[in-house]
């Protein structure tokens, strides 16, 4: 087990944000100031992005009454969403709001999936994509809020009615900073659950070699119980990716919720 | 081992801070369990409440969890 420690550091060089595609890992690599790359992952968030327009764009090319096939899973999903998201949280007036949360959720959905694939990355798993995905939904809700309710009646509505004046600035700050931090969660809580979980998966696979690598009737068990773990883990990791999609779609549509209802409650 | 103290509270910050949420997330789902047990009728929307408060409380561990990366960064 003496070297843990530098396999380690290469699941970790691998799966570094900046390593450029098909250059490998980030510190061999000289690139020129402000040049425009393909890292690992924004490659694969191409492709996982062009995978779910391809897909939406086969599902609705034959509308019918009753669909079949691939349209049959697209309005599956769609169902999926409009029921358990749309319809939970935001009620029957959510429905104008359906396309842009179905969007997101199958765009996280596809990313979070394409990089279970071995040898694939997850395009999610940088802080850059999910951080921008968060401004987004941060910019779409305070647009609707403000659409809604105009600006000044909106920027309004942060005060909840019949606060005492000497605390209204205090807690006008406080829920400028939940909503500002709003983008902040979102990002950071699919980048680190999408991270560490290849991390893992990634650690078990390094115990399985090494421990198989040793030869010797304890590290055989040992190999064994690390290969179990690591498919439990990745059925894990499964759900973890479908859940990541749900949180963010749900937390899309609760903000969009309380923008439309500002100064409701 | 080439660490500094920065890498042992990076690894401080987050263990810690997430001893809290963690309590809290056990919370949310064993409680949603319980009214999900008393009226399954009522599991969808339950179900939906559930994960909404346990991205809240997810959220306290999320900012030990950068804390982490700035305290590593600035070393």
């Amino acid at each position: 087990m003496e070297n843990l420690g530098p396999a380690v550091t290469k699941l970790l060089e691998e799966l570094n944000p900046f390593a450029v595609l098909g250059k490998g890992a980030a510190p061999g690599v000289e690139l020129a100031k402000n040049a425009v790359v393909l890292t690992n992952y924004s490659f694969f968030l191409i492709v996982a992005v062009a995978l779910t327009a391809i897909f939406f764009l086969i599902a609705s090319r034959r509308m019918t009454l009753v669909p079949k096939g691939i349209g049959n899973i697209g309005e599956w999903g769609v169902e999926f969403v409009r029921n358990n998201i749309v319809l939970d949280v935001m009620g029957s007036e959510g429905v104008k709001y359906l396309p842009f949360i179905v969007t997101v959720f199958f765009a996280v959905l596809f990313n979070d999936f394409l990089g279970l694939i071995p040898g694939m990355k997850p395009g999610t798993g940088t802080l850059g994509t999910t951080f921008a995905w968060g401004i987004m939904v941060f910019v779409v809700y305070n647009w609707v809020g403000i659409k809604k309710h105009g600006l000044w009646k909106y920027l309004k509505s942060f005060l909840p009615a019949g606060t005492p004046l000497v605390l209204a600035p205090f807690i006008y700050l406080l829920e400028v900073i939940s909503h500002v931090l709003r983008p902040f969660t979102l990002g950071v809580r699919l980048y680190a659950n999408m991270y560490a979980g290849h991390i893992v998966l990634g650690i078990f696979g390094i115990f399985v070699v090494m421990a198989a690598a040793a030869l010797g009737p304890v590290t055989a068990v040992v190999a064994g119980l690390s290969l179990a773990m690591q498919i439990v883990m990745y059925a894990f990791e499964v759900f973890v990716a479908f859940i990541q999609a749900y949180v963010f779609a749900i937390l899309t549509a609760v903000y969009m919720n309380g923008a439309i209802h500002a100064g409701e409650h | 081992m080439g660490g500094s103290l920065s890498v042992l509270g990076a690894g401080l910050a987050f263990g810690l801070g997430a001893i809290g949420p963690g309590i809290g997330v056990g919370f949310v789902a064993g409680k949603a369990i319980e009214g999900m047990a008393r009226q399954p009728e009522m599991a969808n929307k339950i179900q939906t409440t559930m994960f909404i408060g346990m991205a809240l409380a997810e959220a306290i561990a999320l900012l030990g969890f950068v804390l982490a990366f700035v305290l590593q960064a600035a070393k």
